[in-house]
């Protein structure tokens, strides 16, 4: 079995699952509509406001619910006694950190079409003008936040205090990545073009190969015991 | 300009409690681990 | 051994006060409030130093399974820890009287709070385990995420200040370097690297003593 397979097949089946008990999805959305409340009541009815911190707001709910919803990763492996099936497959053990970290991808850029479609509406931010520019910045944010929490989720999946942990280990990872992702947000939604946040995006690029190569590289460590 | 040393002194003296804090902790934890074991304790 | 280090940390120590308040000058613009760089700077230097070695532990440890790095790792951390906070706190008291406020998001005291916040989670991580060898290859991890993310969090932090601020004339980074100023700096800097290489060998001492147990 190559290692793409066994990769696409640790995707596969947490697609699988997450269809047919769609658990983490219905929650998932209903908590995006709960920030946009939040958000709004914390920030108040000056409309001018809101649309000034729409960029922070944006990477903060999508951080906000990535922590709910990376944490879970490995939940069901470790809940269901899969643990010991993962540590014995055989092969290089960092295509399952590659599957998990794809289906993560997918879960996380469902929650963020969801919440941009959510923002545009309920803000009223025009964020249709800008979705190209936009959509690469978030899919290179996005790369960031999931390859560095599906690694710290597997971690803390053993670990005491596992709920706690888990932000608090990959919050400071992820500074890096929301300061440039919501400077490039804010650049776009201002009209700028995209030349001009290259520098944030070419920083995430390489931010992005570093924490996807560690991952790899350290995936059997975590796997272990 | 004012002196500011009040600033200044803070500064240092945090210092000095924290390390001097810090250096106690650890005397106190090595005696605490060489009396638990004194059949196995080197000398530093 | 070890005690002849602390000895001549202590020494350093003195040395580097003599020179922070007796040899070098009273700077021209900021008066005596200056004189607390020759604190914070060999502080962040030192810290740096200690999350370097974090790194070359966890990677030592993951590589050759040997606890001794994972000991070096563990005693650099709680120590880098404990020079971070002493620089976050030397630069806030610094800036106060400098620029009238106790906090400023400048790049230096940002990265260092970030960097802070990330060994804290490495000493948090470790206090949770208690599996000695799960302990060690976690932290590892983390130990070495933390450290390669440094540059890219310095990168970020000064490209995000630069959007947000003009680079300030007065500031603790920017004083150009009077040598006087810059030999006590020199002189504290080593002073403070003998205090660190006290500390770690008590450190690592009192971990080696606590795995016997």
């Amino acid at each position: 079995m190559t290692y793409a397979r066994r990769a696409w097949i640790i995707l596969w089946k947490d697609l699988l699952i997450e269809r047919r008990a769609k658990e983490h999805a219905n929650a998932l959305l209903f908590f995006c509509l709960l920030l946009l409340f939040l958000f709004q009541f914390a920030l108040g009815p000056d409309r001018e406001r809101l649309a000034a911190a729409v960029p922070g707001l944006l990477w903060l709910g999508f951080i906000l619910a990535g922590l709910l919803g990376l944490g879970r990763s490995f939940l069901g492996e470790r809940d269901n006694d899969c643990w010991e099936g993962l540590r014995l497959t055989p092969g290089d053990k960092s295509a399952i950190y590659l599957g998990k970290l794809a289906g993560n991808c997918v879960l996380m850029t469902a929650v963020e079409i969801i919440l941009v479609v959510l923002f545009g509406v309920f803000y009223d931010v025009d964020l249709w003008t800008p979705a190209a520019p936009l959509a690469l910045v978030l899919a290179v944010g996005t790369i960031g936040l999931a390859a560095v929490g599906t690694l710290f989720a597997a971690m803390t999946t053993q670990v005491r205090a596992r709920e706690l942990l888990f932000p608090v280990l990959l919050l400071p990872v992820q500074v890096p990545v929301l300061l440039a992702t919501v400077s490039a947000t804010q650049a776009l939604l201002l009209g700028q073009p995209l030349a001009d946040v290259a520098h944030w995006l070419k920083l995430l690029a390489g931010a992005d190969l570093v924490y996807v190569t560690i991952g790899i590289l350290t995936f059997e460590f975590v796997l272990e015991g | 300009m004012p002196s500011n040393w009040g600033y200044v002194l803070a500064a240092y003296g945090i210092a000095a409690v924290t390390l001097l804090s810090y250096w106690r902790h650890l005397a106190r934890r090595t005696r605490a681990l060489a009396t638990r074991r004194p059949a196995t304790r080197r000398a530093a | 051994m070890i005690r002849a280090l602390g000895w001549l940390a202590v020494l350093g120590l003195m040395a580097g006060l003599a020179a922070g308040f007796g040899y070098a000058p009273r700077e021209a613009v900021q008066g005596n409030v200056q004189r607390i760089m020759y604190l914070h700077v060999p502080a962040v230097l030192t810290a740096y130093l200690a999350f370097v070695l974090v790194l070359a532990g966890s990677i030592g440890y993951l590589a050759t399974r040997r606890s001794g790095w994972d000991r070096l790792a563990a005693a650099a951390g709680e120590i880098g820890v404990l020079f971070t906070g002493l620089t976050i706190v030397s630069g806030s008291i610094w800036g106060k009287p400098t620029w009238g406020t106790w906090w400023t998001w400048d790049a230096r005291l940002t990265s260092t709070a970030v960097l802070f916040c990330v060994y804290v989670g490495y000493l948090l991580l470790r206090s949770l385990i208690e599996d000695p060898e799960a302990r060690a290859r976690y932290a590892a991890v983390v130990g070495i995420l933390g450290a390669v993310n440094i540059p890219i969090v310095h990168f970020s932090v000064k490209w995000w200040r630069a959007l947000h601020q003009p680079s300030t004339i007065l500031g603790p980074e920017r004083s150009p370097i009077d040598p006087a100023i810059g030999l006590a700096l020199f002189v504290n800097w080593v002073a403070f690297t003998l205090l660190f290489a006290y500390f770690l060998s008590r450190r690592m001492e009192i971990a080696r003593l606590e795995e016997q147990t």
